[in-house]
């Protein structure tokens, strides 16, 4: 099983593929209703994984990844480990703007198990930017798949002066001046 | 970078990315290396745009000046849009909270309605069971001491256990981080036993002299 590669396929026209890792496939789903909801220019595909590395036997299938979004749930512990594990699977050039964190159930705080240090070493290890979203509330879901949406847009290339490089370190330089 | 790239040379810069092998993140210095990508990467995106002249919509002024003229149009309509949007959100946040003002308003014109009337049954059973001791111990009559409730504060009407009860549940409500109220003479003493005595009333555990209110309902 190889890993995933940003560069390894050629990108289809007018098109973009998400890949959301994560270990609660009830919240991939929701986030990918979610997303397909969305108004959009391009033709999109979601690939749901609960981790890496993806399965080699239908790689041929697949679409060139345009961004992956590791999804980590803020009341499991394991769903922190899993994405932990998962990005030795990843191919380095994706670091370079095209993968973020996703920490859902960020509406109940109280029954937090993952530490935000974590999550945020885990920015700062891998450059990439975290959101933060609560999929359970309509409003910000809708919210949350907008962004990712534009991000995939900006990562796929469709954005046209905008690489994802110099986007997620646009994001970063946000990120740095939070205390 | 790539994506710029691409667009440029789409077929030849596949096949070169397609020979280079995948390569992760080694486990230490992970970020490190990974800083070091960027670096590259930024640089060449860096090298890209330094090359590039941008396009020139137009160097006829009128020309200019008209799009520049349309752009602000369509800027001015949208903010217009979230004005109003933002105006009526502020307008139905202001009636619901005028709502909610009235809601509870009516919650407590009933609710001291009712202080109103319990205080009033409370009264008319204390001067039935406890009436007002005098001099010579026999008691008043019934509508005297009711009229002593109506009447403002003297030495006197403080002797009333009413009173005293009064007193220990305005000190609840008020402080009840602090329910305690230090016996003075003015209290008569035999009310005091009886509210400690049947379990109205709870002496402090460390001062004698100081009693509080108890959920002797409950």
């Amino acid at each position: 099983m190889a890993a995933v590669r940003p560069f390894g396929k050629l990108p289809a026209l007018n098109s973009a593929a998400l890949l959301l890792v994560g270990s609660d496939e009830g919240a991939q789903q929701q986030l990918a209703e979610a997303i397909l909801k969305e108004k959009k220019s391009f033709k999109i595909s979601i690939h749901l994984a609960t981790s890496l590395p993806l399965p080699s036997e239908r790689d041929h299938l697949r679409p060139r990844i345009d961004l992956i979004a590791f999804m980590i749930d803020i009341k499991s512990k394991y769903s922190l480990k899993n994405v932990e594990a998962s990005l030795a699977h990843v191919d380095a050039s994706f670091f370079l703007g095209k993968v973020c964190f996703l920490v859902t159930g960020v509406g109940r705080v109280n029954y937090c198990s993952v530490e935000t240090n974590a999550v945020w070493k885990l920015r700062d290890v891998y450059c990439s930017p975290v959101l933060y979203c609560e999929l359970e509330l309509e409003g910000i879901r809708v919210a949350t798949a907008q962004r990712l949406l534009r991000m995939l847009q900006i990562c796929a290339g469709h954005v046209p002066g905008v690489s994802a490089l110099s986007f997620g370190s646009l994001m970063r330089n946000s990120e740095d001046e939070q205390p | 970078m790539f994506s710029v790239l691409f667009s440029l040379f789409p077929t030849k810069c596949q096949s070169k990315l397609t020979l280079l092998g995948t390569e992760t993140l080694p486990e230490s210095d992970a970020k490190l290396s990974l800083l070091m990508m960027r670096v590259k990467a930024l640089t060449a995106e860096y090298n890209l745009w330094q090359k590039r002249s941008p396009e020139i919509i137009s160097t006829n002024p009128d020309v200019l000046v008209a799009l520049g003229k349309e752009e602000l149009q369509k800027v001015k309509n949208d903010l217009e849009m979230v004005l109003s949007t933002v105006q009526s959100k502020n307008k139905k946040l202001r009636e619901d909270l005028k709502r909610a003002f009235q809601e509870l308003k009516n919650k407590m014109l009933k609710l001291r309605t009712y202080k109103e009337e319990l205080l009033n049954a409370l009264g008319e059973f204390l001067e039935e069971h406890f009436p007002l001791p005098e001099e010579d111990g026999s008691a008043k009559k019934k509508k005297k001491v009711r009229s002593f409730f109506r009447k403002d504060c003297s030495v006197h009407i403080l002797n009333l256990m009413l009173l005293v009860f009064q007193i220990l549940i305005n000190k609840l409500m008020s402080t009840p981080h602090e329910p305690y109220l230090t016996i003075s003479d003015s209290f008569w003493p035999p009310y005091i036993e009886l509210l400690l005595r049947y379990g109205i009333a709870l002496r402090h555990p460390e001062d004698p002299n100081r009693i509080r209110l108890e959920a002797f309902h409950q």
